[in-house]
């Protein structure tokens, strides 16, 4: 990067065509979205067999759906006959096969060709290898990941790896239970913005004393700018009189049981790259989803989580949901300012770092790395 | 009398499509273990019945969700119109054999062509 007439503390960012560029864009869905586990689904929006979900996962719609035997499948959401799209809804369900509405060429919920018209004069037609095609899929903290790799990385060492560098270990996620957690709450952000500028605002808090006031109140050690997730392990601790993760610092949910006494009354953000992000919280778990669907446009699935009883209860959950509801409002608007100015010749080289950002200089790297070029 | 398949080869909940005739015949072996023989293509579109789905004593065509009545061939559901023809059902010695309907089929469009 061109470091050399920068002070010392601060380094460049990508140049603005990074964020700007339908071929950078495509380069990122191949190299990045195409290439690495991404989360798309909670398994419990998938409640039985048949039904199903469809989901952008870099250039590709992919069905998500449960098969006869309750696992978890996902195919690429093309008819393998004349390419038609099988499934153009959001979410459903079907009783027992995905059919194309083209021809008829009809698949089990594994995915195999059951039936086609005239297909018993085409016995040459192996019903397998004429299946829906197959994407990998993981199940965790119950979500599903999918992987559109030939050969994927191991989930582990890809995402889990993620998660022990942030937190040190994976107890210190399992405790939340998340896969036992009940949905209280789930928005869909609209996001006029490159997704990359969506990760970089949650990496940092240096701007979380200007655009978060409701967020600083209850965590004061955000005004100081330093993100927490700088630290292996650490989380941000709740202000003297902050009684819960909440609008106005009330009293939140009952404490999720598996919470340790160290995790209780503090905050832990952790990205999840290339596109989650994970909030835990004593009573509650936020979760990110985001879908970039182009160079200046992404989508956030923003996930509420509470114990199943508290959420059963019915009772009113706004003051926990509107403090990150803000946040989530405040930081999209921050990044749709940014993405106006992505593309002006002010920008062409990019902009900068502070010290308490560097980091993000870690992620450009990482997101150079991944598309096999380099700004030198 | 045309031998099809071992009685074993055809547990209850599925099958056996009988392609050595013309044209094929389709056996189900139903869930309360009764065995009923139909034509095997829907009188609609060119479908194997064999592949579609068995519901007590209907099956559905994978197609377009036509139903015909095992016992009967009649259609219970559209969009097929004319029945399927039924057939005879023995088992001997462990094997299944199937007695073949005297009438002409109702066969779709495409089909008819193909067997005309």
């Amino acid at each position: 990067m061109t470091t050399s007439s920068l002070p010392q503390s601060l380094i460049a960012t990508l140049p603005g065509g990074y964020y700007t560029d339908e071929s950078v864009f495509a380069l990122e869905q191949t190299r990045v979205f195409e290439s690495m586990w991404t989360c798309v689904v909670r398994s419990a929006d998938l409640a039985k067999p048949g039904a199903f979900k469809t989901v952008q996962v870099g250039r590709e719609s992919v069905l998500v759906t449960r098969a006869r035997d309750n696992s978890i499948r996902a195919f690429l959401n093309v008819c393998r006959h004349r390419g038609a799209r099988i499934k153009t809804e959001e979410c459903g369900e079907v009783k027992r096969a995905f059919q194309c509405p083209y021809h008829a060429w009809t698949y089990d919920l594994e995915g195999k060709l059951i039936a086609a018209p005239n297909l018993t004069k085409m016995p040459d037609i192996d019903r397998v290898e004429y299946g829906l095609i197959n994407v990998h899929v993981h199940e965790w903290l119950g979500y599903v990941w999918v992987n559109l790799a030939d050969e994927p990385v191991p989930f582990e060492e890809e995402v889990q790896g993620q998660v022990v560098g942030r937190l040190g270990d994976l107890d210190s996620i399992h405790n939340y239970g998340i896969e036992d957690l009940g949905l209280a709450r789930r928005t869909v952000y609209d996001v006029k913005a490159n997704w990359k500028l969506i990760i970089e605002n949650f990496m940092e808090c240096y701007h979380c004393a200007t655009i978060h006031p409701e967020l600083v109140d209850v965590l004061p050690e955000f005004a100081e700018g330093l993100a927490t997730q700088l630290y292996v392990g650490h989380g941000a601790e709740f202000g003297d009189g902050v009684e819960g993760f909440t609008v106005d610092g009330s009293a939140g949910a009952e404490r999720i049981p598996g919470v340790s006494e160290d995790q209780d009354r503090r905050y832990y953000g952790l990205t999840v790259k290339p596109l989650m992000f994970v909030n835990l919280v004593p009573d509650h778990v936020i979760l990110h989803r985001i879908f970039p669907l182009a160079a200046d446009h992404t989508v956030v699935e923003c996930d509420w989580l509470f114990r199943k009883d508290v959420v059963d209860s019915g009772r009113d959950l706004e003051s926990s949901i509107e403090l990150f509801h803000r946040v989530n409002v405040q930081d999209f608007e921050a990044c749709e300012r940014t993405q106006l100015g992505m593309g002006s010749r002010a920008y062409a080289k990019g902009g900068v770092l502070v010290p308490s950002e560097h980091h993000i200089g870690g992620f450009h790297e990482w997101v150079l790395d991944r598309l096999g070029t380099s700004l030198a | 009398m045309i031998p099809a398949c071992p009685l074993a080869a055809l547990p209850r909940g599925e099958a056996f499509r009988l392609d050595t005739v013309e044209p094929p015949i389709a056996i189900f072996h139903t869930d309360d273990g009764e065995l009923y023989a139909i034509d095997d293509t829907c009188t609609h579109q060119d479908a194997s019945l064999a592949d579609g789905w068995l519901e007590g004593c209907e099956v559905e065509c994978p197609l377009h969700a036509s139903r015909f009545d095992l016992r009967t061939g009649k259609v219970d559901a559209l969009p097929a119109k004319l029945p399927v023809r039924t057939h005879g059902v023995v088992v001997e010695d462990d094997t299944i054999y199937v007695v073949p309907s005297d009438l002409p089929p109702n066969l779709p469009p495409g089909a008819r062509a193909k067997t005309a």
